[in-house]
């Protein structure tokens, strides 16, 4: 499976900046982009009132349980999950190999246009990842200034 | 695979808690997210439990956690239960994509050696289907329950799962003490951030 490239504060601005213009757009409340993994990348939007980690997390999740279900009734693919509330609706599209594009808009909005500015969304989202993964690698963190010897206890248990 | 957000410096790796069914995995997560110590209230997320109106997992537990800061490096791990019926395997396999970390849970009852060995041939198997090696991920063994009076000895354990070229780090537990839980997760945590600074002269995320 390949993996996630490195993401530099210029991928994260535009990213950020493709989600901004899909809100503006579509007036969606919030976009992310995660990873299938189920790891949050980026957010934009009024989300303050949403668990966004929890919410990557399930729609990964969701997102790979419906392209198995793809696979049972063989369909080469489903590119996206909608759910439609009474508040808010949720909107899961692929972006490409390895992110997804989740869109949570008014329940009232058409999904037809969330859709239909998605698309365009969805392409920027996954050129700005091709250009990431392209990028010179010394671009990269270097992870070689976390201090090791302090990892043995990363996670400490409460004192009663 | 974990990511490495440069703009905000953070790094998000995801540990998943393997091992048959009823050994203690959701167990562990319970008792991490009841115990744990963490700076900020934020740095530990909700216990979220997909399971059955019986407590059994469904598709997967999952809670979202903060490690104390390491030289300004904001540390997110994500841990993950899988259900550990048989019948759940293609869930199992869904949870599995995008590891870097690996907690098998054994239940240290004699009787259930059989399951203790089938679910890990099950999670390099799976492993295999999503081009993964087990070989090539950081993982740790955990035998649960040896506070039962019919535990296996962990030699025995230690013999039935961790007999490899490379034995991996162990503990005893009894997860629902909460004994051992943290001493796993600490030593999971470790060995990733040691990979990836070994890795951090190539490609890291």
């Amino acid at each position: 499976m390949a993996a996630l490239p490195q993401l530099i504060e210029e991928d994260i601005d535009q990213l950020n900046a493709v989600l901004s213009d899909l809100l503006t757009q579509s007036e969606a409340a919030g976009g992310l982009v995660i990873d299938k993994g189920g790891f949050l990348i980026t957010q934009c939007g009024a989300l303050q009132s949403f668990d966004t980690t929890t919410l990557a997390a399930l729609s990964a999740a969701a997102y790979a349980a419906t392209q198995t279900i793809a696979g049972l009734v063989s369909e080469t693919n489903f590119s996206c999950v909608y759910q439609q509330g009474e508040q808010h609706s949720v909107l899961i599209q692929n972006v490409d190999e390895n992110c997804l594009l989740l869109v949570i808009f008014k329940a009232s909005a058409s999904v037809g246009a969330v859709k239909y500015f998605a698309a365009p969304a969805i392409l920027k989202a996954a050129e700005q990842l091709r250009i990431a993964e392209r990028r010179d690698p010394s671009a990269k963190l270097d992870l070689s200034t976390l201090n090791v010897a302090d990892t043995s206890s990363l996670f400490r248990k409460r004192v009663a | 695979m974990a990511i490495i957000n440069q703009a905000t410096k953070e790094l998000q790796i995801k540990i998943v808690y393997y091992g048959p069914a009823l050994c203690g995995k959701t167990t562990n997560l319970v008792q991490v997210h009841s115990n744990v110590q963490t700076n900020t209230p934020e740095g530990k997320g909700k216990l979220v439990s997909l399971a059955t109106s019986s407590d059994r997992t469904l598709f997967f537990d999952f809670l979202p956690i903060e490690a104390m800061a390491i030289k300004g490096f904001k540390t997110k791990f994500q841990l993950y239960t899988v259900p550990g019926q048989v019948i759940y395997n293609t869930t199992r396999q869904l949870v599995l994509r995008g590891v870097d970390g690996i907690v098998f849970v054994a239940d240290s009852q004699y009787d259930k050696m059989a399951e203790n060995v089938e679910s890990f041939g099950n999670l390099e198997d799976n492993l295999k289907s999503l081009k993964l090696n087990l070989a090539d991920i950081p993982y740790v063994l955990q035998y649960n329950k040896r506070d039962v009076a019919d535990a296996a000895p962990m030699d025995y354990l230690e013999y039935l799962l961790n007999n490899r070229e490379v034995q991996v780090p162990s503990f005893g537990a009894c997860a629902h003490k909460c004994d051992g839980v943290f001493e796993t997760l600490n030593m999971i945590t470790r060995l990733l951030l040691h990979k990836y600074i070994n890795e951090s002269g190539r490609k890291v995320a």
